[in-house]
């Protein structure tokens, strides 16, 4: 029973994100469930983790550019591709992790943020031939179409990425009941107690990175997959703090906070720049009225109030 | 080997832009040191202080009075941001403060647009004359930005040491709750730091902004230059910043003489070398996490 309330309770929101693509156009769908997949590892690493990082874009990157590598070089399968990205974000984050775990949280968002500079100079200046500097990779003809999910269709590719949210969110909901859960929010309140009971914060820490890390790398192979083509503008410096802004939006650690940020914030993005054509004012704002109010976010004001509705209903 | 004349104007080069640096820093350095909080707001004063340099300047001609509105437009705009939002954030976390500085400044980019709109304006160099030193002719005015930075370096440090609002700031940087036990009103210290670090950003964007256009998105772009030079030189310490602003002019800019692409990877890769030996940074303060 408990087992199928866990499944249920997870199928609900996809099964409105789902819902979503009959009342909006599909672009905008596939949108709102790529930066939700974009934004839990932001939000687990900042809620559970007490990391915060501005530099998840170069997270991004390293996957995008993995599978566009591949793409352009190697194969044209669209699945292989997204593997190839995903296994890019965890081996870089394996790499640099050590160092960057180890800096106090302040430190770290600033490491971050200056990856995401550097990833955008290197692939825009440096590594240009390789990555035809800011015209950027194109390789969307050259995406070989696959049997019963053909991810070079927009439809089917929206069916595709609901699929692994839906296994991202089942992961992200099994680690939060998990001892490892639990340690994750230690590390996060108090070191000093978590180190006396015996875990390493260290590792703890970096297992956080490592596994938030993938999950954005994954998002860049899904982007590289939709758009076809991969160019530096993901990763430049004007967008970083886009995930902190959905993540927090959306109230940073809850579960389903990036999805209900990443709607807020896309639809946001789409009428406020067709009106005003100049968005980043209210973004600018509403992430301080956010901050200033409580730092809870929609989902995480809300959630309390569902949970008691629903507590009422059911006995 | 570089031809000495090309290394000497690239070292004055280095130079100017290290005084930039440091200007546009150090008022996030002196605001984390004394109220432990990390103000990116910094980067929109610098982006405004380059606005009204160039509206004031196009307005009256003049560009130095350009430079002292734009002065006193970031000493308000301190002052309005630390009593409207940091006055109520001071005892969070420093993350917490980073992320609300954040949305303060793509806010304001956001109202730079609205005000001057989204193409570069250009500024007019105030002066165009040339010194020669070692049979190099240098433009003067990247020297009066150096002297400008080193002025304003003693100038703090005297204000620092000498004055006693400085001594309490200073007392304040070691334990703000020491300071106001002793019965000085510790949220004048507060927004006194912030004006004074406003105006020395909008300073910076000011004299900054005859060298490049100034668009909208000026703030953004130099805001990993500010990390980095914060970073290495340890948040809270005015001598660290000055030293790493240098440090980072200079390899910026002999850095693209000798290969263009390094000049933005080469900073990254001091920063994580010294991370990796010290990691509170060159001369920052030792803190918990």
């Amino acid at each position: 029973m408990s087992a199928v309330r866990w499944w249920a309770s997870l199928a609900l929101p996809f099964a409105l994100l789902a819902l979503l693509r009959v009342f909006l156009p599909l672009p905008f769908a596939i949108e709102v469930v790529l930066v939700s997949i974009y934004t839990i590892g932001c939000s687990f690493l900042f809620g559970r983790v007490g990391l915060i990082s501005f530099g998840q874009p170069a997270y991004l990157a390293v996957g995008a550019y993995a599978a566009a590598f591949y793409f352009t070089d190697f194969g044209s399968n669209p699945y292989i591709g997204i593997l190839i990205g995903c296994a890019a974000g965890a081996v870089a984050s394996l790499l640099i992790g050590p160092i960057f775990v180890r800096l106090r949280s302040d430190y770290f968002a600033l490491v971050n943020l200056a990856l995401a500079v550097i990833i955008y100079f290197l692939m825009q200046k440096a590594l240009a031939p390789l990555t035809n500097g800011d015209n950027g990779m194109w390789f969307l003809t050259s995406l070989e179409p696959t049997p019963l999910l053909d991810l070079t269709r927009p439809d089917h590719f929206f069916v595709f990425a609901l699929l692994v949210g839906f296994l991202v969110w089942a992961f992200y909901k099994y680690l939060d009941g998990s001892i490892y859960g639990a340690c994750c929010l230690g590390t996060k309140i108090n070191e000093d107690k978590l180190t006396f009971l015996g875990y390493d914060n260290f590792s703890i820490r970096l297992m956080a990175f490592v596994i938030a890390n993938t999950t954005t790398a994954l998002a860049g192979a899904l982007y590289a997959v939709y758009l076809g083509f991969v160019s530096p503008e993901i990763t430049s410096p004007t967008r970083a703090v886009d995930p902190v802004v959905v993540a927090i939006l959306g109230g940073a650690g809850t579960l389903f906070g990036p999805i209900v940020g990443a709607v807020a914030y896309t639809g946001m993005k789409d009428v406020l720049s067709r009106i005003f054509g100049n968005w980043e004012l209210f973004i600018g704002f509403l992430l301080v009225v956010i901050m200033l109010s409580g730092e809870q976010g929609i989902w995480g004001t809300l959630e309390p109030q569902l949970k008691k509705l629903i507590m009422r209903k059911l006995p | 080997m570089i031809d000495a004349h090309l290394l000497i104007s690239g070292v004055i080069f280095g130079l100017s832009l290290g005084g930039i640096f440091f200007l546009m820093t150090v008022g996030l350095s002196l605001c984390f040191g004394l109220m432990r909080v990390i103000s990116l707001d910094q980067m929109l004063h610098y982006a405004l202080g380059g606005y009204v340099t160039y509206t004031v300047g196009l307005l009256t001609g003049h560009f130095w009075l350009g430079v002292l509105a734009a002065i006193a437009t970031g000493a308000i705009a301190g002052f309005v941001v630390e009593r409207a939002v940091f006055l109520r954030i001071h005892d969070r976390e420093i993350t917490f403060s980073m992320i609300t500085s954040f949305g303060i400044l793509i806010g304001g980019v956001g109202i730079i647009k609205l005000i001057w709109g989204l193409a570069p304006r250009p500024v007019p160099e105030p002066i165009s004359a040339q010194i020669n030193l070692f049979q190099t002719d240098v433009p003067a005015y990247r020297l009066l930005i150096v002297a400008i930075a080193l002025a304003v370096y003693s100038g703090i440090w005297l204000f620092l040491h000498r004055t006693i609002v400085g001594k309490a700031i200073c007392a304040g940087i070691e334990d703000a709750k020491h300071v106001e036990g002793l019965g000085i009103n510790i949220y004048r210290l507060f927004s006194i730091t912030f004006v004074i670090a406003g105006a020395l950003s909008a300073l910076a964007g000011g004299l900054y902004a005859p060298l490049i256009m100034v668009d909208p998105q000026m703030g953004l772009e130099v805001l990993a230059f500010a990390f980095m030079i914060v970073i290495i030189g340890g948040l809270g310490s005015i001598k660290g910043t000055l030293v790493s602003a240098f440090l980072i002019g200079q390899v910026v800019s002999l850095g693209s003489l000798t290969y263009a692409p390094l000049a933005q990877m080469a900073p990254f890769a001091i920063m994580l070398l010294i991370l990796t030996f010290r990691p509170s940074g060159l001369f920052g303060i030792p803190l918990k996490r």
